[in-house]
């Protein structure tokens, strides 16, 4: 679909111009983008903790995952059970690459995306045409399908043991991952680039097509979208990023383990947008920020997490009634008298 | 730019909170500043479907670390044991193994993860050079495939390979005493059961070579229902049946065999059968099934032995698992390691801990060797024998010769390309 089309598909339905605002936008979001780099670039300067860059390095991995998932969740209203296959196709992609054939790494992180497109289009291919909770078990099939083909094809993953021997990370342009401080520029760099290129889909005309296809896609399908090609390309663009996670946290444990394909990844990321909130675009970091708070604290004090956590879905679901972000905007928008329409 | 006039979080509130957030961050380090303790780390496995791994090995190590501190301490430093759930992920263990070491101040770690787990943590070691000494995991490739060694890893588990040698040896020598022929196979469909189902067969064969495996069945791990598979095994009508099944699987598959009177038709052969947590929780344990040890207080027959497994019985109300021996072990390694080497240092305990040899109520002849080359254990308790429905459950063991042991091990490492 063609900007122009997005367009009048726009002014059809009332909705006023938007190409203005969202140049603006556009350069506020970059500012925003390299001033959130540079505030996480002083961290290691001002903190000797390891376990905080361990902390971001585990954020930007999962948190690429979790906004991926809510361009398909909060979005275009598809509930994927199987985000998490994406994760550990990029673990196990490039864990792989990097132990059988030695390139550098841009190579083989490259080399995971494009295996990842792959894939993921053919499974898009089937899985968008499918509609609501079919969506949601069809692709929580083929996830148990790529999980069962990891622990099978042992001679080539390793099996249930996964990829032994450490992923080999030889210096490029300089930068040396095995060092820690490397990783985590290289991992910051890789979740603002991915968080600012998620925000410039859904702000682009493509954005709001997801987002009349999430409210009525037959309306979409009568004025000349083709909902089954767009469906597609954000099923393809959320694997790619949340590829881009598996690729990080595959670089922080140095392997690639089954678990990174289980459905309980999917789960923690459906958990993770229902913790921050789906309806805005930082919702799903603010959720992943929470999570890993929330599990590296209650670990260190009981091991009854599950109990905990528990508590705090009941909480979340029951209580709120919707995440930590659409509460505090809500909350924000009535201090300030109400009535601002948000463009999300 | 005009201000709101809104109240909010006020530059005082901003800077108190940055303030403990600073403080936090700070703690550990002005913590181990101060210590005269010793810490060692140990992510495993305490919540969830295994969680007994975490729990019994929690025990094995806390039983030893009392004794320890007891005595005087690790080279007369008191040990101070920082022992934290992994929820079975791999990611999770390495995340925590890593913050055990960077934030709370760990010297030493003791990786009580089974699986991809201690994979996961054998590559923390190895990117911290921190001494980790693995105590639950039982795959073979950790210490034998040399592209995981590392100096400063050992491991104070028993190896699925010494297993099979042992298991295949004496089930090949009562199939010739019985005329068993005709074998099945039962085991969890994951790595540990396919490679140890592999391994077993190999020495079945070599040792009784008209030995034929007519079916194999691959349950589930976890698998509720056993159904299928017994009524396809008795379908079959082999002679004898061998399983890797353990822990709660094992005892499922049991209940559910003895339905179908399954013991009565052919002689079982169950690798994980003799230990406490199997042999107390099967409803009607059958008379005759074949078992390898794991952990049983009479076997190794010592005075040693009994006296830890009643220790152990008497301080937590249960008796201890293959995984509390195990762990126990590690914690005697490194009590002597650090007492030969006058130090706490990793390095140099690393250094006297590679061919350490040590007197251990678990040894075959009252000691246990780490062995100098791949960092394994080798020379602890391993035998077969049967089981009776009540205490002492497996009377009689019989030991497996080490010697052949090693010569098979040392045959089987080639053949794999690992020496």
């Amino acid at each position: 679909m063609t900007e122009l089309q997005a367009e009048r598909a726009a002014e059809s339905l009332g909705v006023p111009r938007i190409e203005a605002q969202s140049k603006r936008l556009r350069y506020l979001d970059v500012l925003i983008a390299v001033a959130a780099f540079a505030v996480l670039a002083t961290l290691p300067f001002l903190f000797s903790s390891k376990a905080l860059l361990d902390f971001v390095i585990r954020c930007s991995a999962f948190g690429l995952f979790a906004t991926s998932l809510n361009l398909l969740v909060g979005y275009t209203g598809m509930i994927s059970f199987g985000h998490g296959m994406f994760f550990g196709l990029g673990a196990y992609g490039f864990g792989l690459i990097m132990q059988r054939t030695g390139v550098p790494i841009p190579v083989a992180f490259v080399g995971t995306l494009l295996i990842t497109a792959v894939v993921s289009v053919m499974i898009g291919a089937i899985c968008v045409r499918l509609k609501e909770i079919y969506f949601a078990f069809v692709t929580l099939a083929f996830q148990m399908l790529i999980h069962s083909m990891i622990l099978s094809w042992a001679s080539l993953t390793g099996g249930d043991q996964g990829l032994r021997g450490g992923i080999p990370r030889p210096v490029f342009i300089g930068i040396d991952l095995t060092n820690h401080i490397h990783l985590y520029f290289v991992s910051c760099a890789l979740l603002v680039t991915g968080l600012l290129l998620m925000r410039q889909i859904v702000q682009s005309p493509f954005g709001y097509t997801l987002r009349m296809i999430r409210d009525n896609a037959g309306r979409a399908s009568f004025i000349g979208i083709d909902v089954w090609r767009a469906k597609l390309t954000i099923f393809v663009l959320a694997a790619l990023l949340a590829s881009t996670g598996g690729i990080i946290m595959s670089l922080f444990v140095s392997g690639a383990y089954p678990e990174f394909a289980y459905w309980t990844i999917s789960g923690e990321g459906i958990f993770i947008n229902m913790l921050g909130g789906v309806t805005t675009f930082l919702g799903p970091m603010v959720g992943t920020v929470l999570l890993l708070i929330l599990n590296d604290t209650v670990t260190r004090l009981t091991e009854y997490y599950g109990i905990v956590l528990g508590i705090v879905i009941l909480f979340f679901a029951i209580g709120l009634r919707k995440g930590l972000m659409d509460f505090a905007v809500e909350w924000y928008e009535q201090r300030r008298g109400g009535g601002r329409e948000r463009t999300r | 730019m005009t201000k709101s006039g809104q109240p909010g979080i006020s530059r005082r509130s901003t800077l108190a909170l940055m303030g403990a957030g600073a403080v936090t961050v700070a703690t550990p380090w002005v913590a181990r500043a101060q210590a005269k303790t010793i810490k060692i780390g140990m992510p495993t496995i305490l919540s969830g479907r295994v969680a007994q791994l975490g729990t019994s090995s929690r025990n094995g190590v806390m039983i030893e670390v009392d004794k320890v501190n007891a005595a005087g301490g690790l080279a007369g430093r008191q040990i101070e044991m920082v022992i934290r759930d992994s929820k079975g992920q791999p990611q999770e263990a390495a995340r925590v193994a890593r913050e055990l070491v960077n934030t709370d101040g760990c010297e030493l770690l003791l990786d009580g993860e089974a699986s991809s787990g201690s994979f996961a943590v054998h590559e923390v070691a190895r990117d911290l050079g921190v001494l980790c000494i693995h105590t639950c995991s039982e795959a073979s490739s950790l210490t034998a495939d040399p592209k995981q060694h590392i100096p400063n890893a050992f491991r104070s588990v028993r190896q699925g390979i010494h297993d099979s040698i042992v298991g295949g040896s004496y089930a090949a020598a009562i199939s010739k005493a019985k005329g068993l022929k005709k074998w099945a196979t039962c085991a969890p469909d994951y790595a540990y059961g396919r490679d140890t189902t592999g391994e077993f067969t190999l020495y079945l064969k070599r040792f009784a070579p008209d030995v034929e495996i007519i079916s194999d069945s691959w349950p589930k791990l976890f698998q509720p229902d056993y159904t299928e598979v017994v009524t396809k095994i008795l379908q079959a009508k082999p002679q004898a049946l061998y399983t890797c099944l353990w822990g709660g699987d094992l005892t499922s598959y049991i209940d559910q065999a003895n339905i179908y009177a399954m013991f009565a038709q052919m002689e079982v052969f169950a690798v994980n059968m003799a230990d406490y947590t199997a042999l107390t929780v099967v409803k009607n344990l059958p008379k005759g099934i074949h078992s390898g040890n794991r952990y049983i207080k009479t076997f190794p027959a010592t005075p040693e032995n009994a006296a830890w497994g009643d220790a152990y019985k008497a301080k937590y109300n249960e008796y201890p698992t293959n995984w509390s021996w195990q762990n126990a072990t590690a914690v005697m390694l490194l009590s002597e390691a650090a007492r030969k080497a006058n130090s706490t240092d990793g390095k140099k305990i690393a250094e006297v801990l590679a061919g350490l040899t040590i007197k251990c109520p678990f040894g075959a002849d009252g000691t246990v060797t780490m062995r100098g080359d791949d960092h394994t254990l080798i020379g602890y308790a391993i035998g077969w024998g049967t089981t009776i429905p009540q205490e002492p459950y497996v009377p009689e063991v019989k030991a497996g010769d080490w010697k052949t042991i090693l010569e098979l091990e040392a045959e089987w490492k080639k053949s794999k390309g690992y020496t």
